[in-house]
């Protein structure tokens, strides 16, 4: 296998020679596929490997613009449209000066199996501009996102491609590429995701991923017959992602006992109950205020200062049940790993893009407890453009509910292709291997049924 | 033994004679060469008051200098051409198109014999010229530190070399010889004598001698010489040999062409052998020459004393003996004194009538008025013959009439005195005491005149003006130190609370109280009371920030209750002169806390009564040069830096705003939603100005965006980021976080504070001939139907950009390099440093950046003792309020540093901090400044070779590396990139 996996590669770093985030991309993926390249050999014949790394098309364009000086500026658009074979393209679009034709594969290759983890109808993008927004007026980032959009607009639609934000690309960059797209076209459609509420975008976005990645613990924790309720959870952050994974294991009855942001970390034994958490948030997001505040608020919480040459973060210290990361990257090491583990500490789900590092991720799973890894676990955003697009199509508006009731919907599903996978390939409660495979191989078995396309 | 005035006994009763025989050659125009910030800077800070002391203490009323300034050297060379009657020429070095050494050849080729003195405004300024130009067509170069004095030194020296052979020659005046060869020194030193000779000439001068006399006596007073070498000393001391009065001498300076050690203790020796009763002082920056000054039978006077002065006044009291000029009768009698216009005109009122037609008979009055700069009037009254007037008394009805209307005149556009029923508390700028006003308020007068050039109403709707003011002169401090003897105690004392105590505690000036009084009761509004020292902020000098700023609430309805807390405050800024910050930071410059005086500012604090808070709007600073543009920004488009409230948020390096006035729409904190959230300011200051007694009541305190939301500020200021959309709207209408963008100003108008601030900078960079900062506060809280107000709260020059161009950076291999950057400030190439104090990125841990702080203190110290310059390398920010984003150092900790890099940490890029005191420090120090985020990939630092680098001493987070061969450090000041290189890499070019 080894060398199949070696073959294929060589030939994307021979067909793709100034490309090393696609090659990176690519083995990593391939890496973590092996088992199931052993196992069904149709993939093989089918060429679905060969086939995947290939973008099925790639549209690079001129993106001519005015800057306020009455300058003409140039710079360059892509579209990759990697894989359709189980919904229209999805994927955010960039800008940054960074962009190029190989970091936005990499992305793209990343995007489909996220995607179809979801288990959502959308298949992989990504696209973007060199454009830097840095600097830019406003009217200056208009007559940009509308020249992108000129062009852009005649490979995309709510049934062929639904761009969504990336670096570079928030409310304010979607709202112009809509404008345009609208003007051009002649269509209000679900074309884009990221829209404002009032005119197509969805509810329960900023809660999506925190609420989603708890309903993931419970569906893990249920599978040892066990609820979150009166379970001590340690929460890492305090931006959404943290906020809204508090608030959601609240109201299944666990006890969140901890918070941080960058300058410290709050440890409070009696429980950060519903009226703390209001104040946090709004200590958070509206004055902006450090976590410290908390413990001047509430006497009962200890504050730790934030120590970045620490070999270990305190935050991961106390006893618990459940470990819910959701801060940032590579915020449990191999050291905090083993302290939670030693606390007592049963399932981590991560809330946060990759906050364990791989020696934690290995002593988890040695370990044997439930570890739910960031591409499942906090695919509740992703999720959610998925439910902007259904609501755009349907021409309606879900209530908040609704739309919670079906990313919880949508994060059960997730968890059940997680473990179902991790059986069938013989690791069961492996949710790392079953993440990295369920998503490929619901690609590869539709792109098997399409045909040779 | 030689006689003081042997011609007066041979010729008694020629008094008017002899006055007419000596000093024949005056300075009567000068022309200066000089941008017009300079020129008001000299009429404000009293050039002529400091020529009239100088001519007041001499009495030689008749012959007062005029001052006529021209931007550029052509210019001066067309002025001369038309009018060759100048008898001295002073120039800046750069003088428009050309430099001093090319106007003073023109001027020669054109024919001009009189001095032409250049004057420079930074040491390092005036070592690069003469390094790039020499001095060979300048008869004396000069730099000004501050005191105004160096004027009257100037002239008074250009004066004595020109009528000491005659009038040594006809009268045998005295000659005092002075041998210093350094510039900076003698541009301190030269004004100390000269205001001792005159002091001491004048005090000598019994009371009730004849006028006639007295004149004589005083004009006879000592001629100075000044050689800088040890042949042109010996020279004018053979020359001069029977008239000497004394020596004043360094220890070293050049004999037979090379520096000589000893060259004093020798001259000295010579002088002494021949003459024993010369007396000769020996001063020296060394005080183990005192025995050396013992040993060879001089006096010694150390140069770097606290009370340099006094000591200089002492010595020449004791050893050359003179005397003080009063206003008199023409009999002599004193009747009256006046020392401006404002005692004149009281004076008037009662001195007899006869007094004033003798002196109008003199032309006492224009002449007098001539030299208060006071023109216009002295104009109106010159051509006026007394026969015109029925009889003394409508004389005097005439002149005092023609005073007030004058001074009336001049209250708008200049610095009137203080006058309770002439002041108008919405728009008056006054003084109160004599003296000098200082950088800060000399600032603010000429941006008053430019205000006034540029039209206070030009924007629509919005009222610019620098904020109502009194000034509190030079003076009131020196009476204030004198009267209660607290000089000597503050210049030695280490405690800044002792000190604090002693001035508190001192009764201060009567006469100030009762004015001061008088002021309370016309203002009700917040002041802030602010320092304003000699050296604060003058061109070049970046005292900003030393001294302290106090605010006051004002509100209280007893008079009695809100003067003492007035007076207060005024004294807490004087002792700030003498804080331990104050003296640190001095000694690290070229200047000299004793020279310091401090006058204050009691400004209309600029902003409105919100609740208990009262607080402007906006308030910030702008710089007509932005030193980082990005694209499209141009350095010359300026950089402003604003804050919703006061403007501590700015001052002290918190969360502000910044953009370029020409480009408003850009604003690079603001690019993205999330850039948003992080970079845009949290809280607000606000004066606290709740119920009277309160314990925060007058305080200066941070408040939460929330209260400014209540107070309805934020709305001009605000927007909103909505975490459902992930947009920032330009308002506070829709529910979300709140954030202070400026947007509703800088995007859609509400203000038109980009398009002001464009044009000040503008007509700043024009008044004062380069760069310029000024601090502002914007108050849109008036009440219906008034115009908003901005106000101008102070303005500065600050150091332009040495040449355009620099050095060639290019086409080295990154492994020649110690440093690499493209975000450079700093100009030109440095060879000579062998020593590098770094932080290593490795081990410097953030949460000890204090302790960091005090190791590089340390390691300066050490450097800065031994007169050594060396390259700072650390990461983080340097000098951040926040210990957590650098190095919190203060500028006094890092003073020896010739270079700065800035490296990024390892999970957060470095952004420099601009406009702040501490960055202005780095500026206007020349000190070259490298930003680097090697992590960012914007350039690099070979924290390798530097680790390798065998430490002469180290501490557990800084290590100071000492290294045979220099390392070379390029800046290419256009470009804004330079490198730094490793020993014996660069080439010889």
């Amino acid at each position: 296998m080894g060398s199949f996996v070696d073959d294929i590669l060589a030939d994307v770093k021979a067909t793709n020679p100034t490309e090393p985030e696609f090659h990176q991309a690519v083995h990593e993926v391939l890496e973590s596929l092996e088992p199931v390249l052993e196992q069904r050999p149709e993939y093989r014949r089918y060429k679905i490997v060969e086939r995947m790394v290939e973008p099925e098309r790639v549209i690079m364009f001129r993106v001519p613009w005015v800057d306020d000086s009455g300058a003409v500026q140039v710079n360059r658009g892509f579209r990759i449209e990697m894989n359709s074979a189980i919904g229209p393209y999805k994927g955010g679009l960039r800008f940054h000066p960074s962009v190029n034709l190989g970091i936005l594969k990499f992305l793209a290759f990343e995007q489909v199996f996220k995607n179809a983890l979801t288990t959502l109808p959308m298949g992989g993008g990504k696209g973007g501009s060199d454009f830097d927004p840095k600097g830019k007026s406003d009217i200056e980032v208009m007559r940009f996102c509308q020249s992108f959009m000129s062009e852009l607009c005649r490979h995309i639609g709510p049934n062929t491609d639904v761009p969504a934000g990336d670096i570079g690309v928030g409310g304010r960059e979607i709202g112009f590429l809509f404008g345009q797209y609208k003007r051009l076209r002649n269509e209000f459609t679900g074309v884009l995701t990221g829209k404002g509420l009032n005119w197509g975008g969805s509810l329960i976005r900023p809660e999506a991923t925190g609420y989603g990645s708890v309903y993931f613990a419970a569906e893990m924790a249920a599978t040892r017959g066990e609820t979150l309720e009166n379970k001590v959870c340690l929460v890492s952050g305090s931006g959404n992602v943290a906020q809204f994974t508090a608030e959601k294991i609240l109201q299944l009855g666990g006890k969140v006992v901890t918070l941080s942001d960058s300058s410290g970390s709050i440890y409070d034994e009696t429980g950060i109950d519903g009226e703390k958490l209001e104040f946090v948030k709004e200590l958070k997001n509206a004055r902006r205020g450090r976590i410290k505040e908390y413990a001047e608020k509430y006497p009962e919480a200890v504050y730790s200062v934030e120590n970045p040459d620490d070999d270990h973060n305190p935050l991961w210290d106390h006893p618990a049940d459940c470990a819910f990361p959701s801060a940032t990257q590579n915020e449990i090491n191999g050291k905090d790993a083993a302290n939670l583990l030693a606390g007592g500490v049963w399932l981590v789900c991560e809330g946060a893009n990759m906050p364990t590092t791989l020696d934690g991720v290995d002593a988890f799973i040695n370990a044997g407890i439930l570890f739910a890894p960031g591409k499942a676990a906090n695919a509740g955003g992703v999720a959610t453009s998925g439910l902007e697009m259904s609501q755009n199509s349907m021409r309606i508006m879900w209530s908040r509910d609704e739309v919670d009731s079906k990313l919880h919907g949508i994060m059960r599903e997730i968890h059940r292709a997680c473990q179902t996978t991790s059986k069938q390939f013989g690791v069961p409660g492996n949710y790392v291997l079953g993440a990295n495979i369920a998503g490929f191989i619901k690609v590869a078995d539709a792109m098997i049924d399409q045909g040779v396309v | 033994m030689r006689q003081i005035f042997p011609d007066h006994e041979r010729r008694p009763g020629d008094v008017r004679g002899s006055f007419q025989d000596l000093m024949q050659w005056r300075v009567r125009r000068v022309l200066l060469v000089s941008s017009l910030y300079d020129s008001f800077m000299f009429a404000e800070d009293r050039l002529a008051d400091a020529l009239v002391l100088g001519e007041f203490l001499g009495v030689e009323l008749s012959t007062l200098p005029e001052i006529h300034r021209v931007s550029t050297g052509s210019e001066a060379l067309d002025e001369v051409k038309r009018r060759p009657s100048y008898d001295l020429v002073i120039s800046s070095t750069r003088v428009g198109e050309m430099h001093a050494q090319e106007l003073a050849r023109g001027l020669r080729e054109a024919g001009i014999e009189v001095p032409i003195i250049m004057l420079a405004y930074h040491e390092r300024e005036l070592k690069d010229f003469i390094r790039a130009h020499g001095l060979s067509d300048i008869d004396r170069a000069f730099l000004f530190q501050g005191d105004i004095q160096l004027f009257l030194a100037i002239v008074k020296w250009a004066e004595d070399l020109m009528n000491i052979q005659h009038d040594v020659d006809t009268m045998g005046v005295q000659v005092i010889l002075v041998i210093e060869d350094n510039i900076r020194y003698y541009s301190y030193f030269l004004p100390v004598i000269y205001t001792a000779v005159l002091q001491n000439t004048a005090s000598l001068v019994p009371d009730g001698i004849n006028l006639a006399h007295k004149l004589l006596r005083v004009k006879a007073r000592p001629k100075i010489v000044l050689a800088s070498d040890y042949e042109h000393a010996w020279d004018y001391f053979q020359t001069y040999e029977a008239n000497i009065l004394g020596v004043i001498s360094d220890v070293d300076f050049p004999k037979d062409g090379e520096l000589c050690a000893d060259a004093g203790v020798q001259f000295a020796r010579e002088v002494l052998q021949r003459h024993s009763d010369v007396p000769v002082v020996l001063d020296s920056g060394r005080r183990e020459n005192a025995a050396l000054a013992e040993a060879t039978g001089t006096s010694f006077l150390h140069k770097y004393s606290p009370t340099l002065l006094q000591e200089l006044s002492r010595f020449m009291g004791r050893n050359f003996g003179f005397g003080p000029f009063v206003f008199r009768m023409p009999d002599g009698t004193e009747v009256a004194r006046a020392r401006d216009l404002r005692q004149l005109e009281r004076a008037l009122h009662t001195v007899p009538a006869e007094s004033i037609w003798n002196h109008a008979e003199h032309n006492d009055f224009s002449t007098w008025l001539k030299a208060h700069t006071e023109f216009d009037i002295a104009y109106r009254f010159r051509p006026l013959k007394i026969s015109q007037f029925d009889g003394a008394e409508s004389l005097r009805r005439f002149v005092i009439d023609a005073i007030r209307t004058h001074r009336e005149e001049r209250r708008r556009g200049a610095v009137a005195d203080f006058e309770a029923g002439r002041f108008n508390p919405e728009r008056s700028f006054a003084r109160i005491g004599g003296g000098a006003l200082g950088g800060k308020a000399r600032g603010l007068a000429f941006a008053r005149r430019l205000l006034k050039d540029f039209g206070e109403d030009r924007f629509e709707n919005v009222r610019l003006a620098v904020p109502p003011s009194v000034i509190i002169g030079t003076d009131v401090f020196d009476e204030f130190l004198d009267a209660n003897d607290l000089r000597d105690f503050a210049l030695r004392a280490e405690d800044d609370d002792e000190i604090e105590a002693r001035f508190e505690s001192a009764p201060f000036p009567l006469r100030i109280q009762r004015d001061l009084r008088s002021y309370l009761e016309l203002v009700h509004y917040p002041l802030a009371i602010r320092s304003s020292s000699l050296l604060e902020d003058a061109k070049y000098q970046p005292f900003a920030g030393v001294y302290q700023t106090l605010m006051i609430a004002n509100n209280h309805a007893d008079v009695d209750v809100r003067l003492p807390r007035l007076i207060r405050a005024v004294k807490r800024v004087y002792a700030s002169t003498f804080a331990q910050r104050a003296k640190r930071y001095v000694s690290a410059t070229t200047y000299r806390l004793e020279g310091e005086k401090m006058a204050v500012i009691v400004q209309r604090v600029v902003g409105a009564l919100h609740g208990e808070r009262f607080y402007p709007e906006l308030a910030g600073v702008a710089l007509s040069q932005n030193f980082y543009p990005v694209h499209p920004v141009k350095a010359e488009d300026g950089l402003a830096a604003v804050a919703l409230g006061l403007g501590e948020e700015v001052a002290s390096g918190g969360i502000c705003l910044r953009f370029s006035p020409r480009h408003p729409d850009r604003l690079l904190q603001m690019s993205s939603a999330g850039d948003a959230l992080r970079n845009s300011q949290r809280e607000f200051f606000a004066l606290s100005v709740g119920k009277t007694g309160r314990a925060r009541q007058g305080e200066i305190e941070r408040y939460d965006l929330s209260v400014a939301e209540e107070d309805g500020t934020l709305a001009v200021v605000g927007s909103t980021y909505s975490p459902e959309n992930d947009v920032i709207y330009d308002s506070l209408s829709r529910p979300g976080t709140r954030l202070v963008t400026f947007a509703p100003i800088l995007k859609h108008g509400l203000f038109p504070l980009a398009p002001i601030l464009s044009d000040l900078l503008e007509l700043g960079t024009y008044g004062a001939g380069g760069p310029v900062e000024i601090e502002f506060a914007v108050n849109l809280s008036t009440p219906p139907g008034t115009p908003k107000q901005f106000g101008f709260l102070q303005f500065r020059p600050v150091v332009p950009a040495l040449d355009p161009g620099g050095a060639d950076i290019n086409g080295y291999e990154s492994g020649q390099l110690v440093c690499q950057s493209g975000s450079v400030l700093g100009s030109g190439r440095l060879d000579d440093i062998h020593d590098l104090v770094v932080v290593d990125s490795d081990a410097f841990e953030r949460s000890q950046s204090r302790v960091v702080a005090a190791q590089i203190a340390a390691f300066n110290a050490r450097l800065c003792a031994a007169e050594t310059s060396y390259v700072l390398v650390g990461v983080g920010r340097w000098g951040s309020a926040d210990p957590l984003l650098g190095i919190p150092v203060s500028w006094d900790q890092i003073s020896g540093a010739r270079v700065i890099v800035e490296a990024g940490f390892r999970d957060m890029a470095v952004s420099p901090s601009q406009g702040t005191h501490f960055f202005q420090n780095l500026v206007a120090n020349d000190v070259g400044y490298f930003t680097v985020n090697p992590e960012a990939g914007e350039g690099l630092v070979d924290w390798e070779w530097l680790r390798g680098c065998p430490a002469k001493d180290e501490t557990p987070f800084v290590r100071h590396v000492r290294l045979d061969m220099p390392v070379t450090v390029l800046m290419n000041g256009t470009r804004h990139e330079g490198v730094i290189l490793k020993p014996g890499v660069a080439r010889s070019t």
